[in-house]
């Protein structure tokens, strides 16, 4: 978890113009709005490592879901140049030094994502990394981490299969792909942000159409919201 | 920016109809769709609701009902729906209900339109029910059907594989080298498109091992330089004169100076054994049964390649067929010389599939004698003797009993001409549904031996009366549409009508609909021929069928004939017996849908039929 360390007055005066900003003084999406209307946007990162604090982001994957459809024309990925040297995560990802040479600066990354994220709410599995990698690329850029709305698809896998049972799913079953087997989603050979922003977004609207299946009252963001 | 939506993209690029898209639409379409989710339950397309985007399941399972209660398709990733209310305007005909939790790609309605008009392979997946497609799926499967016999074979249908080929420059020890590599007999020396010399492993053989000539020197010093050539337009029996003329066996084809491979006399041997010509020749020749079974045991490798060379299943049942009555005839000159003249003519009949020129890999036999009226009791040890002597023959040489005992060893189907009438006569004026349903055989003989006068004389008879007796018509009718065609294919299986999922499609069965359906038109219209294709020809000629249901049904019916052919081919050549049911996993993609329209023409002819005869009211 992180906090603000500076008064939202002055953070909204002293950002640049530009998409993050946009973001920050937009109003944050109504948690009334039903599901079938809520605007999200499916986000995965790739990263030299676990930890935010001292790894990098290399790219970031997403993908807008429009109520209870994926919009693949919005999909996208940028490639971030992260200045260091790729090692070992290459080989998980596919990323490497060439690739990455050509890839936008950490803030010209953050704008075109911010800018796909206008208006809507993150959706992550595992959302402590995406919020994480991206709230310290925004602080080291702009020195401030933005408040972002969060779905996480993990956590909502926890509680689908939770439901009715005392005891903790098992292990392993809250992992990306597990989680996605169980509705029948297809497997994907290659694992890039993209592909998996875009797995994340059919296994968020897998897990809400279960969800839904389960009351008559039509759900509303609130009820899968995280932060 | 770099959107690449590899995974959705290889997964369009892996099913018919997008994978007849050019790359670069391909890399686009993706970012021109949605994904939506349908948890299991849940309808995509509401009956008579309007609809305006294709569906393309992505993982589930979804089922299609026709005015929202026949099931009419089980959909299977990879698959697309919705396409008719699209393509119509119109509401859907219609209810397509997710039964599994399932994803689905959506095209929007008009980049569809746009895909169908900038793309004619791409809008062709879409003509369904017409005929165009079915021809194109069959000439797909069949591209040439001339092309097999040593007189009518060309050259350049034979050049199989690119020339290997040297520059002059190299060695012997080089020549030979390549050579091993590629496993030929012959290398062919060329200096840019224009052929210079021809080496061969006799060369070898004799000129540098026998000769002790240093495997350092030049190739140009053994190979035998500006060989003769022959054209790829040169037809193969003259390559095999040529060949013969100068003691070689090879022969570069070249045309207008370019080098377009080689022929060797083995290829045109190949050619030869292949001949289903020669192979009624050696049936004539044999005196025993043991002979000719060595004989037709060579059967299934000759269907083997006339399937690979693309004959059409119409030639390869009749050659197949042409072997089976060659045997027949053979058989019957044996016996007759065993067991000495007939004490009255006879002709031989045979019923069913090769009655109806139609025999196939492992079909069995069915066949009766029909016997000249001064036929006595005390003759019919002498045809059963006969009848005992064929079918023994013929079932070792790999033609099994029928199961029914349609044959001429039962007493029962060894009689004269005037008791063949009366059972016709009873057939046909008297119905009892069982006993037309097992007499249905009985309408495709054909004489085989013993002349065709008395055959002729029971054709006319059923010609004349078929179509003045209602009442057996509707018997056929109505047996000819109970077996229905399967609905199609999903995950591996068939689906069947009212039944649960089938491992295999029974490729017999599905020839039968079109068989039994084409038989009782035939019958109907008082048509003499027994052939199905010949059947519906006149049927369409009679005008008791349109010309473009009879395009389709000709069409159905050789696809699915070859499709069988080329399943029990693949059998022979994995060392198995050839069997009737082929999983779904040999068929291709673009096959299946095919075979779903074949199902689909199928059944409209059958409800056609059905209303022609009323065949709910026939008890």
């Amino acid at each position: 978890m992180w906090f603000n360390t500076r008064s939202w007055s002055r953070v909204t005066q002293e950002i640049p113009d530009g998409p993050i900003r946009q973001y920050v003084v937009d109003d944050k999406p109504d948690p009334a709005t039903p599901l079938t209307q809520a605007r999200l946007l499916a986000v995965d990162v790739e990263t030299t490592g676990m930890d935010p604090k001292k790894d990098q982001i290399l790219s970031i994957g997403f993908v807008p879901v429009n109520g209870t459809q994926i919009d693949l024309s919005g999909a996208g990925q940028v490639l971030v140049r992260a200045g260091v040297e790729v090692g070992d995560s290459a080989s998980i990802h596919g990323i490497t030094d060439d690739a990455i040479a050509d890839a936008l600066t950490p803030s010209e990354a953050l704008d075109v994502v911010f800018g796909a994220l206008r208006g809507r709410v993150m959706i992550c599995h595992h959302a402590a990394m995406e919020t994480g990698f991206i709230g310290n690329a925004c602080n080291a850029v702009h020195g401030f981490r933005p408040r972002l709305s969060v779905v996480d698809t993990l956590a909502l896998q926890f509680r689908l299969l939770s439901q009715g049972f005392d005891e903790e799913p098992p292990p392993g079953s809250l992992r990306l792909w597990t989680a996605r087997s169980q509705f029948g989603l297809p497997r994907y050979a290659a694992h890039n942000a993209l592909t998996d922003a875009l797995a994340c977004a059919e296994l968020y609207l897998a897990q809400t159409a279960e969800f839904q299946a389960a009351t008559t009252k039509p759900l509303t963001l609130k009820s899968v919201l995280k932060y | 920016m770099d959107v690449e939506l590899r995974e959705i993209r290889d997964f369009l690029a892996s099913h018919p109809p997008y994978s007849a898209l050019p790359d670069d639409e391909l890399d686009e379409l993706p970012a021109r769709m949605h994904l939506r989710y349908f948890r299991r339950g849940t309808t995509i397309v509401e009956l008579n609701k309007p609809n305006s985007s294709l569906f393309i399941l992505r993982s589930g399972a979804v089922d299609i009902y026709r005015d929202g209660r026949d099931l009419v398709e089980r959909a299977d990733p990879g698959n697309t729906f919705g396409t008719s209310s699209v393509l119509s305007h119109m509401p859907s005909r219609y209810r397509i209900v997710a039964i599994e939790d399932s994803l689905v790609l959506v095209l929007p309605g008009d980049v569809f339109s746009q895909l169908v008009r900038t793309h004619p392979e791409f809008a062709d997946y879409f003509n369904t029910g017409t005929s165009g497609t079915m021809k194109r799926a069959v000439a797909q499967l069949e591209n040439d059907t001339s092309g097999r016999i040593i007189l009518k074979t060309r050259v350049g249908d034979i050049v199989r594989r690119e020339p290997i080929t040297a520059p002059p420059t190299i060695t012997i020890r080089q020549a030979a080298r390549v050579m091993t590599e590629h496993r030929v007999s012959a290398l062919l020396i060329t200096e840019g498109d224009h052929i210079c010399g021809i080496v061969t492993d006799r060369d070898l053989r004799s000129k540098v091992v026998a000769a002790e000539v240093s495997r350092e020197q030049p190739i140009t010093t053994i190979m035998t330089a500006d060989p003769m050539t022959i054209g790829s337009n040169a037809l193969a029996v003259e390559a095999m004169l040529e060949m013969l003329s100068i003691n070689i066996h090879h022969l570069p084809v070249v045309d207008d100076d370019k080098l377009l491979g080689l022929v060797s006399s083995g290829d045109l041997m190949r050619l030869e054994t292949a001949n289903p010509v020669f192979l009624v020749g050696d049936i004539a020749k044999q005196s025993s049964s043991e002979g000719l079974a060595t004989v037709t045991a060579r059967l299934p490798q000759l269907v083997a390649q006339l399937v690979e060379q693309d004959a059409s299943a119409d030639e390869i049942h009749r050659l197949v067929t042409a072997v089976s009555d060659a045997t027949t005839h053979r058989l019957l000159q044996l016996a007759e010389a065993e067991l000495g003249a007939p004490p009255v003519p006879y002709e031989w009949l045979v019923l069913g599939s090769q009655g109806r020129y139609e025999h196939g890999l492992g079909s069995d036999q069915d066949h009766v004698l029909l016997l000249d009226d001064a036929a006595t009791a005390e003759h019919d040890g002498y045809f059963a003797g006969l009848a005992e002597y064929v079918t023994a023959g013929m079932e070792s040489c790999g033609y099994p009993r029928c199961v029914g005992q349609v044959m001429a060893v039962n007493p029962r189907w060894r009689q004269t001409l005037k008791s063949w009438e009366a059972d016709f006569h009873r057939w046909m004026l008297e119905p009892a549904a069982e006993a037309v349903l097992h007499a249905q055989i009985f309408f495709d003989f054909r004489s085989v031996h013993g002349g065709t006068a008395r055959a002729d004389q029971l054709r006319e008879t059923v010609r004349s009366l078929a179509p003045r007796s209602p009442r057996f018509l509707g018997h056929l009718a109505a047996e000819a549409v109970e077996r229905q065609p399967p609905i199609g294919f999903f995950r591996g299986f068939v689906v069947e009508r009212g039944g649960g999922p089938q491992a295999g499609l029974d490729l017999k069965s599905s020839v039968h609909c079109i068989v039994e359906l084409v038989r009782v038109l035939s019958l109907a219209n008082g048509i003499p021929a027994v052939n199905t294709v010949e059947r519906l020809h006149a049927v369409a000629a009679a005008g008791a069928m349109s010309a473009e249901t009879e395009s389709a049904i000709l069409d159905a019916f050789e696809l699915i004939t070859y499709l069988r052919l080329r399943h029990q081919a693949r059998q022979v050549a994995a060392g198995e017996s050839p069997t009737n049911a082929v999983s779904p996993d040999a068929l291709s993609a673009l096959e299946k849908k095919h075979l779903r329209d074949v199902f689909g023409i199928i059944r409209r002819a059958q409800q056609a039929l059905a209303y022609r005869y009323q065949t709910h009211l026939m008890s």
